[in-house]
């Protein structure tokens, strides 16, 4: 595979998008008022909530704001990472341009792998967004955010996460619609992961099955590198169970993928709805 | 390119039944029992204007989606410009445009001009040639002037142009249509297959493999004619051959007489 060639569909798939998401201007500005009131409502909660049993749970130097806001925030890759590469499947199939994109020289996973950019992109925005209106209105200070290990830790989730996104792929183009796995990683990721609790509050049993999802791993490293200054040290054994599970899941994913690609070429099935 | 510039041999081809309900769950593994190719072989030469036709359910659709590398055959082989169209298939897409009559796989909020140059990139083409190419094949199918245009204004024989401009854009020696003409009016129809004919095949050299279930456009089209009927080749030659063949004075004639039942084709549109 030509580098060049691939970067410049990587490139094509990204400005596709930023241009079809431009011609919608408004709602561009809605999801900005949406993190307003998104920010907003656990800024008010964490003021209800608070008391001193709760902040003895949660890590050191954290308020519960900030600790709901980064786990709300972050915890939204994983939600984008699951829907980002069976959506732009969905989506060529629904407006008829997957049979155009699969006679072209372009592979399918580079078709799949170049469509989730710009979600990447957007949500990346957006949880800035997000800061921004947390750090302006509601006094969120991350002063000694350890900000190279915050993005370390968001590329790790995200090769971690990619691998979950890429076998939910797999399922939508097995049975293209109603993805089971999907909302049962999602769910359980957000009932164990530590998104809006610590997990320490969890019984034993669902602290155990808490260790064996990336979005654990991933919130408590990225707390630790925003809220408490982590230095790599502290942050080292979340990055690497994400790399574990990068490792892991990616291979798999891409051998589950092909696999999935060749049967719907045999059934005739690919650009189904 | 080697010559033949098509080959399909004994190319075979089954689909699993449709399942529903919970069987459903089952569909991608379920075995394939129905029949849509049974055999078929036939060799196209460099430069030439192949018909496929026969009824609806004949098999034209599908053998088009495996030279196109869509599906994959159950036996056989199938090979464009040399390379097979299951084990290299990335070659093989080098060479050919895919185009079907109802073909409306465009990004709607997007202008002629980006969408084009969005399916440039997929096909390799560089930023200079990409412009280059966009000028030249809008211009050739009568489009320049509603480059700027969002898709989503176009009509249905512009969405046609543009459906077949993006076939060419990579330049492709050999050309894949799928029911050309259909959905467009008779005075379009009639110039897309002049253009079909003396732009594309007389002067560029491209090989043509169309289906089509209108005989008068085959009769103006194509060399030779495949005519299919279930999944198998009844015949392959030339329009005047097959009346020849069957003592018969017109296409449909010779079709109806060959597949021993007036078979649903249509008069020019």
């Amino acid at each position: 595979m030509n580098i060049e060639h691939t970067i410049r569909k990587v490139a094509a798939f990204f400005w596709r998008d930023f241009a079809i998401a431009r011609g919608y201007r408004g709602a561009l500005l809605l999801e900005t008022l949406e993190a307003l009131f998104g920010v907003a409502t656990f800024y008010y909660l964490s003021r209800f909530v608070q008391s001193p049993e709760l902040n003895s749970e949660l890590p050191a130097g954290t308020n519960y704001f900030a600790f709901a806001l980064v786990g709300f925030a972050f915890f939204d890759y994983l939600s984008v990472s699951l829907s980002a590469f069976d959506s732009s499947l969905e989506e060529a199939r629904q407006n008829r341009t997957l049979e155009a994109l699969l006679v072209t020289q372009t592979p399918l996973p580079v078709i799949i792998a170049g469509s989730a950019v710009y979600p990447f992109v957007a949500l990346a925005i957006r949880t800035c967004v997000y800061l921004a209106w947390a750090a302006l209105l509601f006094g969120f200070r991350p002063q000694s955010a350890n900000w190279p290990g915050a993005v370390a830790i968001l590329l790790v989730s995200i090769l971690a996460f990619a691998g979950l996104g890429i076998l939910s792929a797999s399922y939508s183009i097995l049975f293209k619609r109603g993805n089971p796995a999907k909302w049962l990683v999602l769910g359980v990721s957000g009932l164990v992961g530590g998104m809006m609790y610590p997990i320490s509050v969890l019984p034993g049993p669902l602290q155990m099955l808490a260790r064996l999802i990336p979005v654990t791993y991933s919130l408590t490293g990225m707390r630790a590198a925003l809220l408490a200054g982590a230095g790599w040290r502290e942050l080292f054994p979340s990055i690497f169970a994400l790399l574990v599970f990068a490792a892991v899941l990616i291979p798999l994913s891409f051998a589950v993928f092909a696999w999935a690609l060749r049967r719907t070429k045999i059934t005739g099935t690919l650009t189904h709805i | 390119m080697p010559s033949p510039a098509i080959s399909v041999t004994e190319l075979e081809k089954y689909f699993p039944p449709a399942l529903t309900g919970w069987r459903a769950l089952t569909q991608p593994v379920a075995r394939a029992t129905e029949k849509a190719l049974a055999g078929v072989s036939f060799d196209v030469k460099e430069n030439e204007s192949i018909a496929l036709i026969g009824s609806n359910g004949a098999g034209k659709s599908t053998l088009l989606r495996i030279l196109a590398t869509l599906i994959i055959p159950t036996r056989g082989q199938a090979t464009v410009g040399g390379f097979d169209v299951e084990r290299e298939s990335a070659e093989a897409r080098r060479l050919f445009g895919y185009h079907t009559g109802g073909d409306e796989g465009f990004y709607a909020r997007l202008s002629a001009r980006e969408n084009l140059a969005f399916f440039a990139a997929m096909n390799n083409l560089s930023r200079a040639d990409t412009r280059q190419r966009i000028e030249s094949v809008a211009e050739l199918l009568g489009i320049q002037n509603d480059l700027s245009r969002q898709v989503r204004t176009f009509s249905t024989g512009m969405m046609h142009r543009l459906g077949l401009a993006r076939a060419l854009l990579h330049r492709p020696a050999i050309l894949l249509l799928d029911e050309p003409t259909r959905s467009l009016d008779p005075i379009a129809a009639s110039a897309f297959r002049r253009l079909l004919k003396e732009e594309l095949v007389r002067k560029g050299g491209t090989t043509l493999l169309f289906a089509s279930h209108t005989l008068s456009e085959v009769e103006e089209l194509a060399d030779r004619v495949v005519l299919l009927d279930k999944g198998r080749v009844i015949v392959f030659d030339s329009p005047r051959g097959l009346c020849s063949a069957t003592d018969t004075t017109t296409l449909e004639a010779a079709v109806s007489s060959l597949v021993g039942h007036l078979v649903p084709l249509q008069h020019r549109a």
